[in-house]
């Protein structure tokens, strides 16, 4: 009976996210997402961080051709609350083809350093403040393209390969 | 008495051809023997999973995810499929999740030995190195009589796993249990208690519990720092709900917490490994769904008569639905994470890979600044840092 | 005539500064020893380590011709000097290197040479220490042979640093840092420990030590233990293989030599360890004593090989200390240590010897 008397931790967040004036989903018990605007991600990074997120787990990002749009997701969790150590949020945000910028997030998350320079170097994303966005695993001499977008083809075998002559 | 210190600056290239840099390179710059800075140069063993991933079918990813740490290739292997049947949206049978739990701790002790046997060469202590590779060798000939490769398994599959456990294995397990007690101990002579050893490790890259969580650090480095995170005991998969065992943490936050918890974790790991042994429930190791696809001739030589399933075709080119699905796994270094984007198409349309190395990347980075150099490496094998794992 | 002809050989084969320098325990024993010095060290740490080590080369031999195999193919592999150094020097300090640290071998003492009986009796006269009342064997005969050993073996490291300063690499120039600090608290170890046992048995004549009858270990360890610490430093060996270092710093100053290069500057550290060994076994383990002649001269050198095994065989128990470590573990611990054996020398020496 306790079991429908006590409050999920993910209801919980929601909840409180919904005072906030944010609306979030809940896709299961562990695991939500938000969708902001680029100019309200540092808001909401905040709020999450005082909400107990406490580290990001992975820095996405997403091509999508006929929008014109690179979509950019923060997949945020806990460490230090036991609650919400099990729910793996995710903050979604657009940007443009024409000013792929995003404010930094480093600042409030440290560990967002690797995943938006990865983002940086292979989707053209800039994330504006952050301390050394530059090449993570490109070669130097790699120029000009953003290997995870989807007018970046690569050449592929196939399974069944015809020999030559 | 004030000393004057002179600084004497330089800069170390040290990698991708040194001995104690691994598949990259670290520019160093020294003033003195302390690291001022310190720059990681990754990606020399980048074979972009994420890029390919969103070029081959999903069943053909499975032996791709595995190569980034092909010592680790289990976990690598069930967090994508747990990821791949969220959006299936298929439930596994019990037998098949306590046969991935045995494989995923079995492959735990070998990647843990590996990554210690790393840690005492880097700190000239050749004898742990090879202790490290050659215990090592028990755990992976189970993992080799289980699912037929030594360190690139394939063994799970969306529905299951792919082949039963035998009476022999069983055997073989309770055998290297006894055995790697036994070593143990040898290695807590050897190696934890050598004075060289606790020298080396001791108040080296020291991470307090808020760095750690600023940077992010993971798994075993995690818990060193006296976070009680592991995501076998915060978000349970496969059978380890049904299992008890503990989570080692250490609040000093140096390299030979980070040790010790290693240690200790093998021990647990040993622990589930029995509780499998005893507790694992009869029944298919793969879901209905697809057991009823494999056509009656074959489920009868090789599922009913050898325990081995026979892929049916479904698996070839499937469309899963669209969706998507974050899941994560407890690799032997750390959480593992992974998110798959479907459109509906035989292809993810975005596959990322967040591998436990990928996020230490940044915590060696800055363990490295005001470090002695010679600390590098003991913070480099103490962190078990693997740089294939880490461009991925 | 012929018979003439032989024992003219004979004189000059065995005259003990030819003998002692070039064949026993000098050159060519070193040279062979060096070999199986190797093999052992591999042997043992395999051993340990659940291998087998060497093998194949000669399996009846246990792999011992493995270093044969090896020698010559460092030998004939390819000498690659790097761009931009001076070639001269560069092909010449290593070789300066194995020289400065065989030297030693010309006045250290192995043996005495009774008056009749030994194939030494000839040149007694000619070696005769009155000090010690015996003829000394030894490739030169001084009464301050200790004093100029060590600073024959002091002169090494400045070797080793010239050595890296000609390589002009990186990783060798911090390698010669580091043997430069540590070469300063080894020798003052070496130094201290030494001058303990000489002032405990009032002379500097190594003969004089050993003749006393007395091992140097009995009556003052501290100063033996401080010595062997001093020699695993001095020679690179574990646990302060910090000069090497091979996964901070590639092998230290010799990172840029390759082929037959490479293996003098090893040999180097190899028979700067047997020196070291043979000055503790005269100092501490009572040398030659009470043989004399060419089984003394057996003696001696069994112990001082037994030795360097030991030192070599510590590769598989020890790790790597840090250097500042190594630094604070001889200045903190082992200088004051050192002193206390220098305290303890001067009143044994006083009171007993």
């Amino acid at each position: 009976m306790s079991q429908t008397t006590v409050q999920k931790p993910i209801d919980k967040i929601l909840a409180e996210l919904k005072a906030k004036g944010i609306i979030a989903k809940a896709e299961s018990e562990s695991r939500g997402s938000l969708e902001v605007t680029k100019d309200k991600i540092i808001e909401i990074a905040k709020i999450m961080k005082e909400l107990g997120f406490d580290h990001v787990i992975a820095v996405t990002g997403i091509d999508f051709p006929e929008q014109q749009k690179i979509q950019v997701i923060y997949h945020v969790s806990s460490y230090s609350v036991e609650d919400l150590q099990k729910i793996i949020f995710a903050i979604k945000t657009y940007v443009d083809y024409k000013d792929p910028s995003l404010p930094s997030l480093t600042q409030i998350w440290g560990s967002a350093w690797t995943g938006e320079k990865e983002t940086y170097e292979m989707l053209g994303v800039r994330f504006e403040g952050h301390p050394q966005l530059s090449r993570l695993f490109l070669p130097e001499d790699f120029e000009g393209v953003y290997p995870l977008r989807k007018d970046f083809k690569i050449k592929l075998e196939g399974l069944f390969v015809d020999k030559p002559g | 008495m004030e000393v004057e210190v002179v600084p004497v600056q330089g800069e170390l290239n040290v990698g991708p051809q040194h001995p104690g840099s691994g598949h990259m390179r670290i520019l160093v710059k020294l003033n003195g023997d302390i690291v001022e800075d310190c720059e990681l140069d990754v990606g020399y063993v980048h074979r972009a999973v994420e890029k390919l991933g969103e070029n081959r079918n999903y069943m053909h990813l499975i032996p791709l995810v595995e190569r980034p740490a092909i010592l680790d290739s289990i976990h690598m292997n069930m967090g994508y499929v747990m990821a791949v049947e969220k959006i299936l949206n298929v439930d596994v049978p019990e037998r098949a999740l306590y046969l991935r739990s045995f494989a995923a701790e079995v492959n735990r002790i070998a990647s843990h030995l590996y990554g210690l046997g790393i840690l005492g060469i880097f700190i000239g202590h050749s004898t742990a190195f090879m202790w490290g590779f050659g215990d090592r060798e028990v755990w992976l000939q189970i993992l080799e009589a289980l699912t037929g490769a030594r360190v690139t398994n394939s063994y799970i599959i969306p529905g299951g796993v792919r082949r039963d456990l035998t009476p022999s294995i069983i055997e073989m397990t309770k055998k290297a249990i006894v055995y790697m007690r036994k070593k143990l101990k040898d290695w807590e002579k050897i190696f934890l208690k050598n004075p060289t050893i606790m020298d080396r490790l001791q108040n080296v890259g020291v991470m307090t519990r808020e760095q750690a969580i600023e940077w992010g650090a993971v798994g075993p480095n995690l818990r060193a720092s006296g976070v009680n995170f592991d995501v076998r005991k915060a978000e349970p998969y496969a059978a380890y709900s049904k299992l008890d065992f503990e989570i080692p943490v250490y609040k000093e936050g140096d390299g030979y917490a980070r040790t010790l918890v290693r240690f200790e974790e093998m021990e647990q790991s040993m622990r589930i490994l029995e509780q499998i042994i005893k507790d694992i429930p009869e029944g298919p190791i793969l879901a209905d769904r697809f057991l009823k696809q494999i056509p009656p001739i074959r489920m009868k030589k090789w599922v009913q008569g050898q325990g081995r399933i026979v892929l049916p075709g479904y698996y070839a080119s499937f469309r899963p639905p669209r969706g998507e699905a974050a899941a994560r796994v407890e690799a032997s270094r750390g959480e593992l994470f992974y998110y798959v984007v479907s459109d509906g198409s035989p292809k993810p349309y975005r596959l990322r890979m967040i591998t436990p190395s990928y996020r230490a990347i940044y915590v060696f980075k800055n363990l490295c600044k005001g470090a002695r150099y010679a600390d590098i490496v003991s913070i480099y094998g103490s962190l078990d840092y693997f740089p294939p794992e880490a461009d991925r | 005539m012929i018979g003439n002809l032989l024992s003219l050989i004979r004189f000059y084969f065995f005259y003990p500064s030819f003998f002692v320098v070039i064949i026993f325990p000098g050159l060519l024993f070193t040279g062979i020893l060096l070999l199986t010095t190797i093999w052992f060290e591999r042997k043992a740490a395999a051993r340990v380590q659940m291998r087998v080590g060497p093998y194949y080369a000669s399996k009846k031999l246990g792999g011992y011709l493995q270093l044969i195999a090896d020698a010559l193919k460092f030998v004939f592999s390819e000498v690659i000097i790097p761009a931009g150094v001076n070639e001269t020097l560069f092909a010449i300090a290593p070789i300066l290197l194995l020289l400065v640290s065989i030297l030693p071998f010309a006045v250290i003492p192995v043996s005495v040479i009774p008056q009749s009986g030994s194939v030494f009796s000839i040149y007694y006269h000619d070696f005769y220490d009155p000090n010690v009342g015996y003829g000394v064997l030894a490739g030169i005969f001084t009464c301050y042979n200790l004093l100029l050993i060590l600073a024959l073996e002091s002169i090494y490291p400045i070797f080793v640093i010239f050595l890296a300063w000609v390589t002009n690499n990186r990783f060798a120039i911090v390698g010669a840092v580091r043997e430069t600090f540590l070469s300063v608290s080894y020798d003052a170890l070496i130094l201290i420990a030494t001058l303990s046992v000489a002032i405990e048995y009032h002379t500097l004549d190594l003969a004089v030590i050993v003749q006393k009858g007395i091992p140097g270990v009995i009556v003052n360890p501290i100063a033996a233990f401080i010595f062997i610490v001093g020699m695993l430093i001095g020679s690179s060996r574990f646990p302060f293989d910090i000069v090497e270092a091979e996964t901070e710093l590639v092998i230290g100053p010799y990172t840029e030599y390759s082929g037959f290069l490479f293996v003098l500057t090893m040999a180097g550290s190899y028979v700067g360890n047997f020196i070291y060994s043979l000055v503790f076994v005269d100092l501490f383990l009572g040398g030659w004593y009470p043989f004399s002649g060419l089984p003394g001269a057996a003696i001696m050198t069994f112990k001082a090989v037994l030795l360097l095994f030991f030192s070599v065989f510590l590769r598989s128990v020890y790790g790597r200390y840090r250097i500042d470590q190594a630094l604070r573990g001889s200045w903190k611990y082992l200088f004051p240590l050192s002193l206390i054996s220098l305290i303890t020398g001067t009143l044994v020496g006083y009171l007993w010897l």
